[in-house]
């Protein structure tokens, strides 16, 4: 392990050049730090402690005029792994995450490979176009969405329509339909999420460094070739930490799901964080939506976990 | 620019007809829901809703912007968003600027730690804190006030803000630093006198990010403020159907154009600044 010669000796003095060397502990950084931190441990950590401390007990509508609730053990997790809805919920937000991310990344690395390609002008209407799209509220958006997919008045049903391919769709209620659903909410994640993976991934490709690639062609690698394996193994850490902030993103997905078919129709689109929010606000088992978002946040926290040793791996310095 | 003339060279041209022509279909494909927006906007009710719809207003009108405006919450619902949203950017600003200003010019014991943990609560699900927050909230009374709001905001933003203006501190050489300190200046006064008039593009960047985060937030608002005279902005267009008359479309796109641009502005503002941002952990789904 420790076979690196003494050069590296001579530095471990030596601090960062960001970092003022100071020979005694100074108060000064904890003296800045504390109105943040304060403000942190009341608003994010008690509450995180209070959510696992809820989540063993029986908090209910009630409990909210009176405050008084039980203690239930770990009740509310037992009836949760017990409850058929909790496990469809479960595996509805994996495979629609699933879904979601390989769309956006697929779409991205596309269109981020597209930007290459383009002269400035046609590259930066692109750019804007795409800005565009990301930054739309997602509130606006899934508003626009709905009107988009109206049945009867809806662009989208006479556009498709008009092709002809699958008939008359004039009065498709996409919201109506569990396939269909999906399908326009996943439209819409994606349309919003491919914006952030193509311009960063357009950031990386003008990164790699071009001898690589001709070096290959000189080899006689066709033009597949050349981006299977120069481009994408340069642009694999990049794919990685998209992938997982992806991953957290749209595993978290409420407002689109919410406000374009409330979770239904019945649950169908009824994912972990829209059958939590139901359970604890709509139906006031408190206890229980405690339960199901320690649980949620748990996951979560795993992937999270895996990003920052990402992040810490592709050099960002701490 | 070497870089760029040897590109144009190598293998793959630019600016070649089929890129431009894929280019053009997919701008196409991703602005029209856009463009639909502010098209139903900008309809005279007639027209928004026909069996063929109309790709451009016959004849434009500001109507719906003007009843969307006229809608006797409209102002109110403004003035809640105006000051939620300013208080976050204010708490989430300054007290980011001395925890930043701590993270990156000092060594400490803890200080990775408290590094790690702060990614960490960055990434949490906003649903995590929505409960107990609410709980709590409703036991001290704060459920429905614009102070209860403001911290449930600054929970998400803070850590985010600390993120982003810790590497506009980095970025400051540390030799201005050593040089006023040989002057003879004290530790505050390095910090007043000269690293904060420094990173004041980095306050800038995040009340950007702020400013986003909590105007658009619909999920925090929509449980803590549940009268109407307490809605902002994002539950006021949500709710922008009637039982009676159904949903105006015009007027709902009206809104939502109205709600986007300041938005859209400042994305655009900060184009540059986004794609470092958001990887951090910025703007959220």
């Amino acid at each position: 392990m420790t076979t690196q010669p003494l050069a590296g000796t001579s530095r471990t003095s030596r601090l960062r050049p960001h970092a003022p060397s100071r020979r005694r502990p100074s108060w000064a950084p904890w003296w800045l730090l504390s109105p943040a931190g304060l403000v942190m441990l009341t608003v994010t950590a008690a509450p995180i402690v209070f959510l696992i401390y809820t989540s063993f007990t029986d908090y209910s509508q009630r409990s909210l005029f009176t405050g008084t609730y039980h203690q239930v053990g770990l009740r509310q997790y037992t009836a949760l792994f017990d409850d058929p809805q909790f496990w469809q919920a479960l595996l509805r937000s994996v495979l629609f995450t699933a879904a979601m991310v390989a769309g956006s990344i697929a779409v991205g690395t596309a269109v981020a490979q597209l930007l290459t390609r383009l002269a400035t002008a046609m590259r930066l209407t692109v750019t804007i176009v795409l800005i565009l799209a990301w930054a739309m509220p997602t509130v606006a958006s899934s508003l626009v969405w709905k009107w988009l997919f109206q049945p009867g008045y809806g662009v989208v049903n006479w556009l498709l329509t008009q092709a002809g391919v699958f008939g008359d769709m004039t009065n498709t209620d996409w919201a109506n339909d569990p396939f269909l659903a999906y399908l326009s909410i996943w439209l819409l994640i994606v349309w919003q999420a491919v914006p952030f993976i193509a311009l960063t991934l357009y950031a990386a490709l003008t990164q790699l460094p071009l001898e690589l690639q001709e070096a290959a062609r000189l080899d006689g690698a066709g033009e597949f070739r050349v981006w299977w394996s120069v481009t994408l193994p340069f642009l694999r850490p990049t794919l990685m930490l998209v992938a997982l902030l992806s991953v957290i993103w749209d595993f978290n997905v409420f407002n689109q799901i919410w406000l374009v078919s409330a979770g239904g129709p019945d649950s169908a689109t009824t994912t972990l964080g829209i059958f939590a929010y139901r359970t604890a606000f709509v139906a006031f088992r408190i206890g229980q939506g405690a339960a199901l978002s320690v649980i949620t946040t748990a996951i979560l926290v795993a992937v999270t976990a895996l990003y920052i040793r990402n992040l810490l791996r592709s050099g960002e310095d701490l | 620019m070497n870089n760029r003339l040897r590109r144009s060279r190598a293998g793959n041209p630019k600016g070649g007809a089929l890129a431009n022509a894929i280019a053009v279909a997919f701008c196409l494909v991703w602005v029209f829901p856009v463009y639909w927006m502010v098209n139903t906007a900008f309809k005279p009710r007639s027209e928004a809703m026909t069996s063929t719809p109309l790709f451009l207003p016959k004849s434009p009108t500001l109507s719906n912007f003007d009843a969307a405006i006229n809608q006797t919450t409209f102002y109110r619902t403004l003035w809640n968003s105006l000051i939620v949203v300013g208080g976050t950017v204010l708490l989430a600003v300054v007290l980011g600027m001395f925890a930043a200003a701590a993270l990156s010019r000092f060594r400490f014991r803890g200080r990775r730690a408290i590094m790690v943990a702060i990614l960490i609560v960055q990434m949490l699900p906003g649903s995590a804190l929505l409960i107990p927050t609410f709980l709590v909230f409703n036991r001290v009374g704060l459920l429905g006030t614009y102070a209860g709001l403001i911290l449930a905001y600054v929970a998400v933003v803070l850590p985010f803000s600390i993120w982003v203006m810790r590497g506009f501190f980095i970025a400051v050489p540390v030799e201005i630093e050593e040089a006023a300190r040989i002057d003879g200046a004290s530790t505050w006064q390095i910090l007043y006198k000269i690293l904060f008039p420094l990173v004041a593009p980095g306050m800038v960047a995040s009340s950007i990010f702020a400013f986003i985060a909590a105007w658009n937030d619909y999920l925090v608002a929509y449980t803590f403020m549940k009268d109407q005279d307490q809605y902002t902005l994002p539950v006021w267009l949500a709710s922008f159907s009637t039982p009676i008359t159904g949903t105006d479309f015009g007027g709902q796109m009206a809104g939502s154009v109205i709600f986007s641009l300041p938005v859209v502005v400042f994305f655009l503002i900060i184009q540059r600044k986004l794609v470092s941002g958001v990887s951090a952990g910025a703007v959220k789904g």
